[in-house]
């Protein structure tokens, strides 16, 4: 039977990419922030944001995009010590939302990654590969988000209409 | 359907299929292939064969068919399907391949009266001139096979897809069920994948029980366990066709249950990898040996017992092991007359003897021969030493040399082999991979070994993944011991043609010939033969081709060795390999938000470096190529133009180091730059050479943002951090990639300013305040922007840069604003006409790999004053040497209204010799109303003035050598 999986492309949401060592971006992000997760591949969440594990002295902060100006006050990235990195990259990915019972194996079509619920856990979070490029995919309650850089947002959408068809 | 039993069989009666083969209409019954329908229809001759069409039946029951290929017509359409591989459906349409007009009268036949003068290599040696490729079209015709369809599947579509699985067994026979049920029972994730239609492997052609029920039965009941496990992947119809490194596997899925899907193929990467793949049947060799009616034994059993088929009706059974006596005597139960059972072996166990009650059998004995042409009459038997002859009269001869393990799965994954002397065969030694083999494809040929083996197989492997697994004891399994001595060929005094390898019409005289012409390592001799390759890889002959050459070279056949098993196992279709991308996603493609605006408008799109999609030119109504260009070149020149500048690779940089960094990855400083501004740089390779070029800007104290070329940015991304991660983990340098985070449209042209001040900005716009290669944060149009100042054109320009979200909205007002001023949209064609004008370099064009920036006259960004920066010892050694350089030159044909190809050779004078340059770009120039040229030439700094000549296939191009730049040699109006 053909997939029963609901996708559509949500755009983009907010990103900030955040660099440096943990208690540097912790004290200058205040309560701002998520807690840190500290295994990879995971993320941390609080109040609809998520704070990615990207790897050593590196995080992604994502929350829905009508709170990117909120955040942007408030982690100010122009005046951030030079120690720890912050930029605003929300427009760098559009993302797409891959739900249902079979939401997986979609997943499994697009990318190698493994993203069985004994590897792949709740809070999973990992940079990966979907349809040949260089992807971002994130476990949800329901299924799965994924994204990739944003001008190729075209091509990964018809590509997942194929895989729906 | 004259050969169809009454009863058995795993077909339903009940669902008559209607197929049609070439041309004649036939019926068989689901669960039939087309071979089996065939045969139940007394079909014997199917083919032709490949070199020399001799009349071929069907030999085989499964993959390791040589003999029959087919092609498939209408929505079936697929070329060279061994018909025991094809399920039966209605409506099913199938011819033979490598004859014309039909197997039964071939008019390629007329090759065999040749056959003596084409023995192998004589192709090589024959069409070597004056060009082999003359003569391959009628050859590859006559040779026959089918041409690969012409036209696509009218419907569905393939799919590729990712599996992963601690334990992966391939195989759904008794050893590959058995593994599987003790791998699920643990809770491990398992893949189990079957190339069958159902689960069973050699049980569904056998008659054997176990734990005292049949072994069907525990099939079905080990099948049902197997789907009540949440853990476990069963696939039927799913061929594990490849095994890569790091235990990745390829499956082949050729009946997904979706409805739209054609195939499916699986990239498993597997903990543990279980090859249960079981054991082939081996031919054995005499003259003769590829007449229909000649079949494997155990293909005779599987017609019996699974598809319920007489395949004859009279029968002589020819083998040197035990396999061959049950299947004469299922043979026999059906109602067939079993006429003898000739074993090579003098002694032959009684338990085999058991088994034919009844039958006559000739010990010490061999077929030497068979007589009949399009079907056999009768075997001429003889004694294994010569002696007295016998013709027997038979219409099928069931043949078994022996059993070969399966073992080209642990072979690909480069396991080694070893010569079990018992068997006659080559087992599974040393596993190369996480991987190990488990019943008949480990040498456990019998039923209750196998069993056992599995299951202790899979502990082992369960354990290696990091289950625990009780240790389990098989269930008690009936089967007669199998025992087998070597037969590599029948030696007599026969005049028929012995087929090595049935599928390319190898012969015995074929490898006598290889060995005599030095060919003597087995893998020479596979490629002087073609022994062995094929559609169906040698399944049935290729150890008969090693011992053959053991017997003629008189060596041991361990000493010999195999050749290498290579993927596919089985043909895979080339869709199933790509999956999706097919279409428009065969490539990859990348858009920016105006790239809509873009189609709408016209825009002729095509692909301009890193995968971007950009508009070359907007054609209006009746202008070709150049008038559109030249309108757009012109619009720049004299009023303003815009472009969507979005693909430059873009990257923030932050930390106290940043400053320090730049200056070693770029020629010239970068550290000394005050916020809001910028300077145009290059970076080099560690050899010197011009890696990219553009721009740094500094934002704040300690943050920046560099941009590079399009083509390049992933590159010089890899790059950055190269040289950060590697050679100074020190410093204090953080990089973004940003390319994505802002999009710009490029306002450029004397009116740009008014342009952008009609758009309505907060950023003071005078050339005082906002100079070039400065940068200004603000608002445009509203809308959160980054103003620029650099220029790619030669002229005034703005790239104001936004947020993508803003992007399209933002060329809409640039659009309007610019309406009143006659701005036009200017495609990539456009930019590089004027870049050319300019003399500004490109990567691909004048920055090909070979220059450095003196060579195109950029010494001025050779810092002087800093210590060191990548790349700078190369280039002083290599100027040190003091050899002959190309350097930038401009090129004005002689003829103003002659256009140089780019890529065309510079030689002294025009004559034929060494070339002293190349044309680098040529354009028509708006602004000088002429084509104008950009060149790489021998010391060309110090040639201005002279004439070049442009040397081309029909004539010399003369032109004047320039400065390399043809408008706005001071730079006023980009300053401006």
């Amino acid at each position: 039977m053909a997939y029963n999986a609901k996708i559509s492309r949500v755009g983009a949401m907010t990103l900030f990419d955040l660099k440096g060592k943990q208690t540097a971006l912790a004290g200058w992000a205040g309560e701002a922030l998520p807690p840190f997760p500290n295994t990879p591949n995971t993320s941390a969440s609080k109040d609809e944001m998520e704070l990615l594990f990207i790897g050593p002295d590196h995080w992604l902060l994502h929350a829905p995009l009508g709170r990117e100006a909120e955040l942007e006050t408030v982690l100010t990235p122009t005046e951030a010590p030079p120690e720890i990195s912050i930029v605003r990259i929300s427009d760098t990915q559009t993302f797409f939302s891959i739900t249902g019972p079979d939401a997986e194996q979609i997943i499994s079509i697009a990318s190698p990654l493994d993203a069985h619920l004994s590897v792949f856990p709740e809070n999973g979070a990992t940079f990966t590969e979907a349809f040949g490029l260089k992807a971002l995919i994130l476990r949800k309650r329901d299924g799965f988000s994924l994204s990739v850089e944003q001008s190729f947002g075209d091509m990964v959408e018809d590509y997942l209409e194929r895989a729906m068809s | 359907m004259n050969n169809r039993l009454a009863e058995g069989g795993r077909i339903d009666r009940s669902r008559p299929l209607t197929f049609t083969f070439n041309g004649s209409r036939f019926q068989g019954y689901e669960g039939d292939t087309l071979a089996s329908a065939l045969l139940a229809n007394g079909v014997a001759l199917t083919a032709r064969s490949f070199k020399y069409h001799r009349p071929r039946g069907i030999f085989g029951a499964g993959v390791e068919e040589p003999a029959t290929l087919v092609e498939l017509l209408g929505k079936d359409a697929c070329g060279n399907r061994p018909p025991t591989t094809v399920p039966l459906r209605d409506g099913l349409s199938a011819k033979s391949v490598n004859c014309w007009p039909s197997p039964r009268f071939d008019f390629g036949a007329v090759t065999e009266l040749f056959a003596r003068f084409i023995p192998a290599g004589f192709y090589y040696k024959t069409f070597k001139w004056p060009n082999w490729h003359l003569f391959e079209p009628s050859i590859r015709r006559a040779a026959g096979l089918a041409a690969a369809p012409a036209d696509p599947p009218s419907s569905g579509h393939f799919e590729a897809r990712n599996g992963h699985t601690d334990i992966l067994i391939a195989g759904a026979g008794p050893a590959g069920l058995m593994a599987a049920l003790t791998a699920g029972r643990s809770g491990a994730r398992v893949f189990l994948a079957d190339e069958g239609n159902e689960a069973g492997g050699a049980l569904l052609s056998r008659k054997l029980s176990v734990d005292g029920q049949t072994a069907l039965d525990w099939v079905a009941a080990a099948v049902a366990e197997l789907a009540g496990m949440p853990n476990v992947v069963h696939l039927q119809n799913s061929t594990v066709w490849a095994y890569r490194e790091h235990n990745l596997l390829c499956v082949n899925e050729l009946d997904p249950d979706h409805p739209t899907l054609l195939e499916r193929n699986w990239r498993v990467r597997a903990k543990q990898v279980i090859v249960a793949t079981g054991a082939i049947e081996r031919a054995i060799v005499f003259a003769n040996n590829d007449r229909p009616g000649v079949m494997l034994s155990s293909a005779v059993q599987t017609y019996v017992n699974r598809y319920a088929a007489l395949p004859g009706q009279r029968a002589v059974f020819f083998t040197n092991n035990d396999s061959a006596y049950a299947a004469a005597a299922d043979f026999a139960a059906a109602g067939g007359s079993v006429a003898a059972i000739v074993d090579s072996r003098t002694d032959v166990p009684k338990t085999a003897k058991a088994q034919a009650e009844g039958i006559e059998i000739l010990a010490g004995s061999v077929v030497c021969d068979v007589t009949g042409r399009g079907r056999v009459k009768s075997a001429r038997v003889s004694d294994l030493g010569g002696g007295a002859e016998r013709f027997i009269e038979c219409d099928l001869l069931g043949v078994s040399g022996g059993w070969s393990p399966t073992v080209h799965l642990f072979s690909q994954s480069r396991g080694t082999l070893t010569f079990d002397e018992t068997l006659v065969a080559f087992v599974p030694d040393v596993p190369a991979q996480k991987c190990i083999c488990a019943g008949a494809s480990a040498g456990k040929l019998s039923l209750q070994d196998t069993l056992q083996d599995a299951a202790d197989k899979a502990v082992a492997a369960l354990g290696a993944a990091g289950f625990k697994a009780a240790k389990l004891v098989a269930p008690k399994a009936e089967d007669a011991p199998y025992s087998a001595e070597p037969l590599w060929r029948v030696e007599c005094n026969a005049k028929g043609k012995a087929f090595l390898d049935i599928q390319n019409d190898v012969t015995v005289d074929d490898v006598h010939l290889a060995i005599r012409e030095g060919y003597s390592n087995v893998e020479h001799v596979k490629r002087y033969t073609t022994g062995g390759m094929g559609i169906d890889q040698g399944k049935t002959g290729n150890i008969n081709i090693i011992g053959t050459v053991a017997m003629q070279q008189g060596t041991a056949l361990p000493d010999i060795g195999t050749t290498t098993f290579r993927a596919p196992y089985t043909p895979v279709s080339f869709g199933a390999i790509s999956g999706l991308r097919e279409g428009s996603v065969v490539l990859p493609y990348r858009h920016t938000p105006v790239t809509k605006w873009n189609h709408e408008r016209g825009a002729n799109m095509y692909e301009a470096g890193a995968r971007w999609r950009r508009p070359g030119y907007f054609p209006q109504s009746g202008e070709n190529f150049q008038e559109a260009v030249n309108r757009e070149c012109l619009a720049v020149r004299d009023r303003v133009g815009v472009y969507d500048g979005s693909p430059l690779g873009k990257f923030e940089l932050k930390g106290r180091d940043v400053g320090n960094y730049l200056d070693l990855l770029y020629t010239n400083i970068m550290s000394t730059l005050s916020p809001g501004n910028g300077r145009y740089g290059l970076m080099l390779s560690e050899d010197g050479l011009i890696l990219d070029d553009g721009v740094a800007m500094r934002l704040g104290e300690h943050r920046w943002i560099v941009s590079t070329s399009t083509g390049h940015a992933d590159a010089m991304s890899q790059h950055m951090e190269k040289v950060l991660q590697f050679d100074h983990p020190d410093w204090e340098v953080m990089i973004t990639t940003v390319t994505s985070q802002w999009n710009n449209a490029t306002i450029c042209g004397p009116r740009a300013r008014d342009v952008l001040q009609a758009l309505g900005t907060d950023i003071d716009l005078s050339p005082d305040a906002f100079p070039f290669m400065s940068l200004r944060d603000g608002t445009v149009a509203g809308l959160p922007a980054r103003v620029v100042r650099v220029s790619f054109t030669g002229e005034l320009s703005f790239e104001v840069n936004v947020a993508p979200r803003h992007m399209a909205e933002l060329w809409d007002k640039v659009m309007a604003a610019g309406a009143g001023f006659g701005i036009e949209p200017v495609g990539s064609e456009g930019s590089h006409v004027l870049r050319v004008e300019k003399g500004f370099l490109s990567l691909g064009h004048e920055v090909d790999g070979t220059v450095d920036a003196y060579d195109l006259g950029m010494g001025w960004i050779m810092s002087k004053k800093k210590p060191d920066y990548i790349g700078k010892r190369s280039v002083e050694i290599r100027r040190a040497g003091g050899s002959v350089r190309r350097e930038l030159v401009g090129l004005l044909p002689e003829d103003p209204d002659e256009m140089i190809p780019e890529g065309a050779p510079l030689t002294p004078g025009g004559s034929k010799q060494a070339t002293e340059g190349l044309v680098t770009a040529c354009v028509w120039s708006v602004v000088n109303g002429r084509w104008v040229a950009l060149a790489l030439l021998e010391n060309g700094h110090s040639r201005h003035g002279e004439i070049a000549h442009v040397r081309l296939r029909s004539r010399v191009i003369p032109a004047q050598v320039t400065k390399p730049v043809f408008h706005d040699p001071d730079g006023k109006r980009l300053r401006s």
